[in-house]
């Protein structure tokens, strides 16, 4: 791996520019996936999703010789080496369309997700600062709240499937009918980690200094706030796309064959009535979904880590086992690699002791 | 005495907790003179913490209000300004260092974003009124506020020398970037090798560093009024001795007038020139420290100082004050003291108390609380 010429955080850090600094969390970040391999095997799976997704985007036909919608003059055709996951009982190719697939379902899952993270944070964060009683930002929390509690209270597939059925059928409107079920748990989230966070001493400690209370949210409270949130988001795809299926499935997503979506695939062969004569027309879809979903709940959890400052300098330290101090520009240089033990764990406070003792 | 910097006159404040009402703080009345060191002591529970948070307006309202009275600081009645305009006097007017040291650093920045935050936001405050000896103009006009977009002058040294600030009263031996100044004031704390220290994440600190750390934020800001809050409680004693003994160096060399929240008679004496003596919720007793030290004008100050452990009296009961610290939803009428006075008589449980007055035959500025400050010598 890269470690071992990575700059790390440069010993001229402190004014480092955002650039390095990224490169030092990508760094710890894949010392992260070294020390832990299902977030590796996740990690690899995200790449590879993301390449093929690219790939697909751009030259098709390097993956598949067909082009979307192409049909063959194979059909119910059992899989074989032209035709990986076989063929449907007009033509296509099951394993060109759910390579076809890959960009849309990720482009919506990550619309979805990622809309219902942004406005459902917003909300969360505002609702979690400003609370209160009283003033106007305690009355705005008390409306962003209720508001959130009624979208709760519904079944959110259920709604997601009311709503989808009077917008129709089309990838916008898939996204529109998720994503207004979606953004609620998001409010929840962020104002519950919020609300803990903004009592503690370094939010006094910041108003303290002058820091003004918006700069205290958007700086102090959502650096805070964002590492389970960012965690959660990661997992949440897979949900999203779970969800994104179950609607396909039961007839009311993108519009398949003319679109090619997992969900919608499955539903569309499962619906003809074939799945017990041709099992692979949904074999394809079915193990692309499980493939993704698996992918990101295992990127998920090593996330963690990586924005965990306090983990983060731990695998940054013992990562490597030696790497580090035979590079000069390392972080911690020379300095770091005597206070860490060579089994990996790391001594209490690693760097108290670190030539840095009271005058 | 020189002028004050702050002036609290009759400060009263309450904590409304359900249908309860208690008055943790009632009419406390002192000065800071300015380029001193005030000390407040009490038992825990006597509402120190609470005034000192009052000041600078940080205690959440609700459940705190503040009742009555005023905190005077560069002409206006800190009382009266509205919440959302105090940002702009705390910080470079009136800063703060807390009791709990292991947790008001922010985890999750490394110790250069947020001591280069503080210098940051004094920065763009000298460059938002351009004098450099505040007191030139009216208070809070800061209507030509700053251009500097935030973000970009934690990263980067993007602000230009100004001549104002090249003239600043602390001179700084850097180079003028936020970074230089930085390690100034690392080094200022007497922290070694500051170019490591700022990469480094709080956790990664031990409890001394993180509260010298604290120490140079507070300072950088260059406050007229420094309110340490217990700043060493939490730290063992041979590092609460270094950070005292550099907390009165820095007083000398950056000059800023500091109150000094402690219940450790030992550290106040070590520090303050003057000295408040705090009692459920009320100043019993204010002086200079050592007046108060060697003739104590109020029975709770000369309690006090018999309960504090001496290294001369090595056997025998650490001494005690009999009774204990009254219920503040139901103080005892008059002077609070009385029911655990040795010298109490009937006329101290009439309300409203004695008031806080000057002490005949004492030394200036010695005021105390007690209708018979004369005999309180007198007490065994």
């Amino acid at each position: 791996m890269t470690t071992r010429s990575a700059p790390g955080g440069p010993s001229s850090a402190g004014g480092a520019s955002p650039a390095r600094r990224a490169w030092g969390g990508f760094v710890v970040f894949l010392r992260v996936l070294r020390a832990n391999p299902l977030t590796l095997v996740g990690f690899l799976l995200v790449v590879l999703l993301a390449g093929a997704a690219l790939v697909m985007l751009t030259v098709p036909h390097l993956l598949t010789p067909y082009s979307v919608n192409q049909l063959t003059l194979d059909y119910n055709q059992a899989p074989s080496w032209h035709h990986p996951f076989g063929t449907d009982g007009t033509g296509l190719d099951i394993y060109a369309m759910v390579l076809y697939a890959i960009p849309i379902d990720l482009a919506i899952a990550f619309a979805i997700a990622g809309a219902a993270l942004f406005w459902g944070g917003a909300l969360g964060l505002v609702a979690g600062f400003w609370d209160k009683p009283g003033t106007l930002g305690g009355a705005l929390s008390v409306v962003i709240l209720r508001v959130t509690d009624i979208f709760l209270s519904f079944p959110s597939l259920i709604l997601a499937l009311a709503i989808a059925v009077s917008l129709g059928r089309g990838v916008p409107q898939l996204i529109l009918a998720v994503l207004l079920t979606w953004w609620p748990f998001y409010v929840r989230l962020v104002r519950g980690e919020t609300l803990a966070v903004k009592h503690l001493p370094y939010v006094m400690a910041a108003r303290a200094a002058g820091v003004t209370e918006g700069r205290i949210v958007l700086r102090h409270v959502l650096r805070n706030v964002v590492e389970p949130v960012v965690v959660y988001f990661t997992l949440d795809i897979g949900t999203v796309l779970v969800t994104l299926s179950t609607i396909g499935f039961i007839g009311l997503g993108v519009n398949y064959p003319f679109t090619p979506e997992w969900g919608s695939m499955i539903s569309y062969y499962q619906s003809a009535g074939l799945i017990s004569a041709y099992p692979w027309t949904v074999l394809g879809p079915g193990l692309a979904i499980f493939l993704t979903v698996l992918a990101f709940s295992l990127l998920g959890d090593g996330l963690r880590d990586v924005l965990d400052p306090r983990s983060r300098r731990v695998l940054a330290g013992t990562g490597t086992g030696g790497a580090s101090s035979t590079s000069p520009s390392e972080r911690e240089g020379a300095t770091a690699e005597p206070s860490l033990n060579r089994s990996g764990l790391p001594e209490p406070i690693p760097t108290a002791s670190r030539g840095v003792s009271s005058p | 005495m020189s002028e004050p910097v702050v002036q609290i006159q009759n400060l009263s404040i309450d904590y409304v907790i359900g249908a309860g009402r208690f008055r943790a703080v009632s009419g406390v009345s002192f000065d800071v003179p300015q380029g001193h060191v005030v000390g407040i002591v009490g038992e825990t529970g006597c509402g120190k913490s609470t005034l000192a948070q009052a000041i600078p307006r940080l205690l959440p309202e609700p459940p705190a209000t503040i009742g009555e009275g005023s905190v005077i600081f560069r002409g206006t009645d800190l009382v009266q300004v509205p919440l959302w305009k105090m940002p702009r006097i705390r910080g470079t007017g009136i800063n703060m260092i807390f009791q709990e040291p292991l947790n008001s650093l922010n985890p999750a920045f490394r110790i250069y974003d947020q001591v280069a935050e503080a210098i940051h936001i004094r920065r763009v405050r000298e460059r938002g009124n351009l004098v450099v000896d505040r007191r030139e103009k009216p208070p809070f006009d800061y209507s030509r506020r700053p251009t500097a977009t935030s973000g970009e002058a934690l990263t980067r040294s993007v602000l230009p020398p100004v001549a104002a600030e090249k003239a600043a009263r602390h001179r700084t031996d850097s180079d003028g970037t936020i970074r230089g100044e930085v390690l100034d004031y690392l080094r200022l704390v007497r922290i070694n090798d500051p170019e490591t220290i700022l990469n480094l994440y709080p956790h990664e600190l031990s409890g001394g560093m993180r509260q010298r750390v604290m120490i140079a934020m507070a300072l950088s800001e260059k406050p007229e009024l420094l309110i340490a809050d217990e700043p060493t409680s939490a730290l063992d004693v041979t590092i609460q001795a270094q950070v005292l003994t550099l907390m009165k160096e820095l007083i000398e060399e950056v000059h800023t007038s500091i109150l000094f929240i402690s219940h450790d008679l030992g550290v106040i004496a070590e520090t303050a020139d003057e000295l408040g003596v705090m009692y459920a919720g009320k100043l019993v007793e204010f002086g200079p420290v050592a007046e108060l030290f060697e003739h104590p004008r109020h029975p709770y100050t000369k309690a006090l100082l018999g309960a504090a452990p001496t290294r001369y009296k090595s056997e025998g009961p650490l001494a005690t004050i009999a009774g204990n610290v009254p219920n503040l939803s139901h103080p005892p009428s008059g002077c609070r003291f009385h029911p655990r006075c040795p010298i109490a008589r009937p006329r101290c449980t009439v309300m409203p108390g004695p008031p806080l007055e000057l002490v005949a035959g004492a030394s200036e500025g010695h005021r105390s609380a007690c209708y018979f400050p004369e005999e309180v010598a007198s007490i065994p």
